[in-house]
């Protein structure tokens, strides 16, 4: 299986975030730059729950910026402040070991809202979806709606939860405009779901030191609300959307067991990928569907008592690449003040993108007791094992499994793989299968070949087409006629570029009968709708058929390209440095002076390659 | 106070003065007064929904609403300074279903603020004055919380009024004022629209000079069948059905009864006068066949405590609403820096009692005391209803049936025979310790010493068991009547008014 090296991917990972602009809708791909993780995108439309309207304001003015630029900043910025750490290093801190836990809100993908019957709306207009008891009008009831229950088991087994059968709601108390009833229901003491657990992989792009794997314990997932939107005015006027309020949250609570910043960064990204595989999420924290609340705190290695230091918890990170930044800062905030003598204070500190440091929000003297006490309008919530089991059975492929399939099965890069699964919400791997089912059956039909040939090698060349090329179509290269954004049904169809006809030209590209070169331009003509009797009769009328010339003439070819070319040729004479640029010089070479068309680049650049070598004596064995 | 609030408080008085000269009709009132201060003025309301249809059993009545009931015709506003004229966009439940059973809404009863207090002195509107203190006499308590709507039944000005009882809301006027007052098993009627004081105490209650119109609208016309959507401790139909099933309809001959007499009631407390009331009721049942036992409610001692602090803490969460962000008053300060938005609007629209009660809740919920009081306080509330299940000779049809070990009884408990104690069909007790006080003793008086009269009504709260308070007059020269009090076990509403008809007519004689 090829795997990139850790490094490399992980770096992909949290800092690639190479397109601003929404990987989702295929935007910006090319094969050097392809986006993995829609969270990657900066958070230019953030809704936060449970949040100040400042920081919402100032997050939003961050805006889109070149990875470039933004790299270019980064190492000014480093340079600026005299500190030589790369990212990579900043994952330890010498003689200290630091302890994350993390919690997660996450609004489930429900119609209703935990208590009322109004329904959930994402930008509607405001106070447009309100029930008495969403505004805590005197005299109305909490009613539980049932329904929000599917998506929050389903939830809680895609993290490994024990579903509790008898779990209770409880009022937890603070005074806040967002919060019309005083205060929020969750489920402090008996939570619907607990000890469960997931597992980050390498491949996750977990920090290096934890190695092969690291498992993560989640202490409970619970059942909450979510309070109104206040949307800031000029002045000192806010107005309140309840369109929000009681809108069904899941909370899970993970055990403090995380040790370095990358890897919580990881951890919230993969619990955001299984919550929208399993359907229980839809919006990411792009859209403020998801937020984390971190709790930090460092001890010295040595420590013989292993007693956790006192935690920090840092509120409200809304992006994926703020969860690491925050860590580290706070991190080396609290070492450097116990370095100094000095204490931690159990404190709630916030972050804003961008900065780099933590700042203190409120301490423990200004820290509200929530006076959690059972709601007692409402009845235990007792979940029946039937609906458990049936959850269960009907949970959808978690990413894992489908990854490794991709990658052992199919032979994608993990890269790929993840790319796959993620982009157009799943929708983009279903259409992976249905193309590859079609060039499967027409391999099939092939009468010159007698068995299949091995899954991989046109699974492989399926997933980069499908990955790649067509995601080079909506740039701008496809000129004024594109039609903007492929988009994708659930099912994995495609009417921009039907499965027929991408498999059709597959199939002829695998079986070398047209050129990689060819096939690109049909496959713009399809997306642009220039072909009006499909692939088959473009190739015939316009005869595109790739009629290669002989082996004899790819040598004659690698003779002349080589012609002339005696100082570039003893470049090759040291096989521990091979100048692989100038091979792909010669290669060229070869296609200009032959007949472009019929020329194989593959082929090709394996005659220079030979030629060369018997050039150096090295003969065929090498 | 804020300026604004006092303001509005002499326009509630003076309005009501030129509006309200009604006659008091046929009652021995002896007093020249025409006003006891038990309704709250307000401007009708244009409604926003259709009256309710009219069913075809509805026969016309006068229907006094306690004001911290949802109306539409009027606004609710608890007798707080924080809800101002709080106009309802909803009716409660329970008004709409007694209007298409004909009632007619005659006004919004004064009433403690939010239901907090046994005297209906803490009132945005001023105090409930009783109606059967004699004219020369000082002000005397009606009793609260639902006192306006006790003195709007005992003045005929109502035919029957909605109260609402948590400890003894609707047992405790009725008892002072002479009438009839009725709690419900829990979740029986439905508080969709009840501004909730303690929602696990909370229940709609009824008021009225005799058992039968209460009985009649309760089961004649199937109130006690309707289960409400909105509210989620309604009970469901299948329950309903099966609690229904459990407990007979019909009230056997007296000879075929147990009554229960809890030796814990009878405190020291306990006014001589109103002790023999007691005595001669349970006589007389006696004399009518009954078998009347002593029994043993151990944790009634404790009922008290458990009580002002689960009622407490329940009101400090519900009350949170109450911020000036959406009901109440803005203060002038804002949020900034410096300067307080909610403690500015909750001081300034709370009373004194209210404020004393959030406060208590607010403790007894803060982490450091919260399994030395909510939790305890709790335990003991399962110790009580234990006490009742154990007594009762029906099941509690809540309850899986339940094995009582003896070793869980008091070693004084005698036994009936090998099968353990003996088993009753209701209870009977005083309504409260004392006959009405005058409001100013009650000023004296600390809260805890207020809080004690309700030591007798708390008990069948804590357990959601139904209870009726009746009046019974045997000292003929005592100015007032005492409350007698019959508790049954749960859902087992419909004997236990036949009873409270039986009582009252037995000592009326």
């Amino acid at each position: 299986m090829s795997r990139r090296s850790l490094g490399e991917l992980s770096s992909y990972l949290l800092e690639g975030r190479l397109s601003q602009r929404g990987c989702i809708n295929g935007r910006r791909l090319s094969s050097r730059t392809v986006p993995i993780w829609p969270c990657l995108r900066l958070p230019y439309a953030l809704r936060h729950l449970h949040t100040q309207p400042v920081a919402a304001a100032a997050a939003a003015a961050a805006g889109h910026v070149p990875l470039r630029k933004q790299l270019k900043e980064q190492a000014k910025q480093a340079k600026k402040q005299g500190k030589k750490k790369v990212k990579g290093d900043s994952q330890t801190a010498d003689g200290w070991e630091l302890t994350v836990g993390i919690e997660i809100h996450a609004q489930l993908n429900t119609s209703r809202k935990l208590f009322s019957p109004a329904a959930t709306s994402f930008n509607d207009d405001p106070n447009s979806h309100v029930a008495l008891f969403d505004v805590a009008m005197p005299g109305s009831q909490p009613l539980f709606q049932k329904e929000t229950l599917i998506p929050a088991i389903r939830a809680a087994l895609a993290l490994n939860c024990e579903i509790q059968p008898v779990s209770r709601f409880d009022r937890k108390h603070y005074f806040w405009w967002d919060q019309p009833s005083g205060y929020q229901i969750t489920q402090f003491y008996e939570p619907f779901a607990k000890k469960g657990h997931i597992t980050l992989l390498a491949r996750d792009g977990i920090a290096a030191e934890d190695g092969e794997s690291v498992t993560v314990g989640i202490k409970q997932v619970q059942l909450e609300q979510d309070t109104a939107k206040t949307l800031a005015q000029a002045g000192s006027v806010h107005w309140l959307d309840f369109n929000r309020v009681g809108v069904p949250l899941i909370e899970i609570i993970t055990e403090p067991e995380i040790h370095h910043p990358r890897t919580a960064a990881v951890f919230v990204r993969k619990i955001q990928l299984l919550l929208n595989t399993v359907d229980s999420c839809v919006s990411g924290m792009e859209t403020g569907g998801l937020r984390a609340d971190v709790n930090v705190s460092v001890r010295r290695t040595d420590d013989p008592s292993k007693k956790l230091g006192t935690r920090t918890e840092i509120k409200n990170l809304s992006t994926i690449k703020a969860v690491e930044d925050a860590i580290i800062a706070e991190r080396d905030r609290q070492i450097q003040q116990l370095e100094a003598g000095g204490l931690i204070a159990g404190e709630t500190r916030g972050w804003t993108v961008g900065s780099k440091e933590t700042r203190r929000l409120r301490g423990k003297e200004g820290e509200v007791d929530y006076r959690y006490m059972p709601d007692p309008d409402l009845a235990p919530l007792v979940i029946g094992s039937d609906l458990v089991q049936h959850l269960q059975t009907s949970l959808a492929v978690l990413p894992d499994t489908e990854l490794d399939k991709l990658v052992d099965h199919y032979g994608l890069t993990a890269k790929d793989a993840l790319s796959l699964i993620t982009l157009d919400n799943g929708a983009r791997v279903q259409y992976f299968y249905r193309v590859l089912a079609l060039l499967e059956s027409k391999l099939q039909a092939e009468p010159d070949i007698a068995e299949l040939p091995e899954v991989k090698s046109y699974a492989t060349l399926a997933g980069n087409w499908i990955l790649h090329e067509l995601g080079r179509l909506t740039t701008y290269k496809a000129g004024p006629l594109a039609s903007g954004d492929l988009s994708f049904t659930q099912l994995g169809e495609c009417a921009q570029v039907p499965e027929e006809d991408l498999s059709q030209l597959l199939y002829h590209l695998y079986r070398k009968h047209i050129t990689g070169k060819v096939a690109k331009e049909l496959l713009m003509a399809v997306y642009l709708g220039e072909l009006e009797g499909g692939i088959l009769e473009a190739i015939e009328s316009n005869d595109l058929w790739f009629k290669e010339i002989s082996q004899q003439e790819y040598e004659a070819l690698a003779e002349a390209a080589a012609e002339g070319e005696d100082k570039m040729l003893e470049e090759f004479a040291d096989e521990d440095k091979y100048p692989r640029g100038k091979l792909m010089y010669l290669v060229g070479k070869m296609m200009r002076l032959g007949p472009t068309e019929r020329i194989d680049p593959a082929t090709a650049e394996k005659t220079m390659k030979l030629w060369i070598e018997r050039y150096h004596g090295r003969g065929e064995a090498a | 106070m804020t300026a604004a609030l006092v303001r509005r408080r002499a326009l509630t008085f003076t309005r009501w003065n030129a509006n309200h000269n009604r006659s008091i009709g046929q009652l021995p009132l002896r007093r020249s007064q025409s006003t006891f201060n038990h309704f709250v003025a307000s401007t009708k309301l244009q409604p926003v929904s259709p009256p309710p249809q009219l069913r075809s059993d509805a026969k016309p009545f006068r229907l006094a609403v306690k004001d911290n009931i949802t109306t539409e015709e009027f606004p609710t506003q608890c007798a707080s300074g924080i809800l101002g004229q709080h106009a309802s966009p909803f009716e409660a439940t329970i008004v709409r279903q007694l209007r298409s059973r004909g009632a007619s809404i005659v006004g919004k009863t004064n009433m403690d603020e939010f239901g907090m207090g046994s005297h209906s002195t803490h009132s945005v509107h001023g105090p409930v004055r009783n109606p059967l203190a004699a004219t020369d006499e000082e002000d005397v308590s009606a009793g609260g919380s639902s006192g306006g709507s006790a003195v709007a039944v005992a003045v005929g000005d109502a035919d029957v009024a909605l109260g609402t009882d948590t400890g003894g809301s609707v047992r405790l006027p009725a008892a002072y004022t002479g009438i009839v007052g009725y709690k419900p098993s829990y979740g029986m009627l439905s508080r969709f629209g009840v501004v909730p004081y303690a929602n696990s105490l909370d229940t709609v209650g009824l008021l009225a000079r005799d058992v039968e119109p209460i009985r009649s609208l309760v089961f004649d016309t199937g109130l006690y069948e309707e289960h409400d959507p909105n509210d989620p401790t309604s009970l469901r139909l299948e329950t309903r059905q099966r609690c229904s099933q459990a407990c007979s309809p019909n009230l056997p001959d007296l000879s075929q009864l147990t009554i229960g007499i809890p030796v814990e009631y009878n405190i020291a407390e306990l006014d001589p006068s109103i002790r023999d009331a007691w005595v001669a009721t349970a006589s007389a049942l006696e004399s009518q066949g009954a078998r009347i036992v002593p029994v043993s409610l151990p944790s009634t001692k404790e009922a008290l405590c458990a009580y002002y602090i689960l009622a407490p803490a329940e009101a400090s969460s519900n009350l949170a609403k109450y911020d000036g962000v959406r009901y109440g008053i803005r203060g002038s300060e804002g949020d900034a820096a410096g300067e307080t938005l909610y403690s500015e609007t909750r001081g300034a629209g709370f009373g004194a009692e209210v404020k004393r009660r959030i406060l208590l809740g607010t403790y007894s919920l803060s982490s450091e005391a919260m399994d030395n009081y909510f939790i305890q306080a709790q335990r003991i509330r399962r110790l009580i209803q234990r006490d009742f299940d154990r007594v009762f000779k029906l099941d509690n049809p809540l309850y899986e049936p339940r094995q009582f070990d003896l070793s869980e009884m008091s070693s004084d408990t005698a036994l009936e025979d090998k099968q353990g104690p003996v088993q009753v069909d209701f209870l009977l007790s005083p309504t409260a310790p004392t006959y009405p006080p005058k409001l100013s003793e009650i000023q004296k008086r600390s809260s805890v010493d207020v809080y004690m009269n309700d030591v007798l009504t708390v008990p069948a709260s804590l357990a959601g068991l139904p209870a009726v308070s009746v009046p019974v007059k045997v000292d003929r020269s005592h100015q007032f009547p005492a409350g007698i009090q019959l508790i049954a076990q749960y859902w087992d509403d419909r004997r236990l008014l036949a009873l409270a008809d039986k009582v009252m007519k037995l000592m009326m004689d």
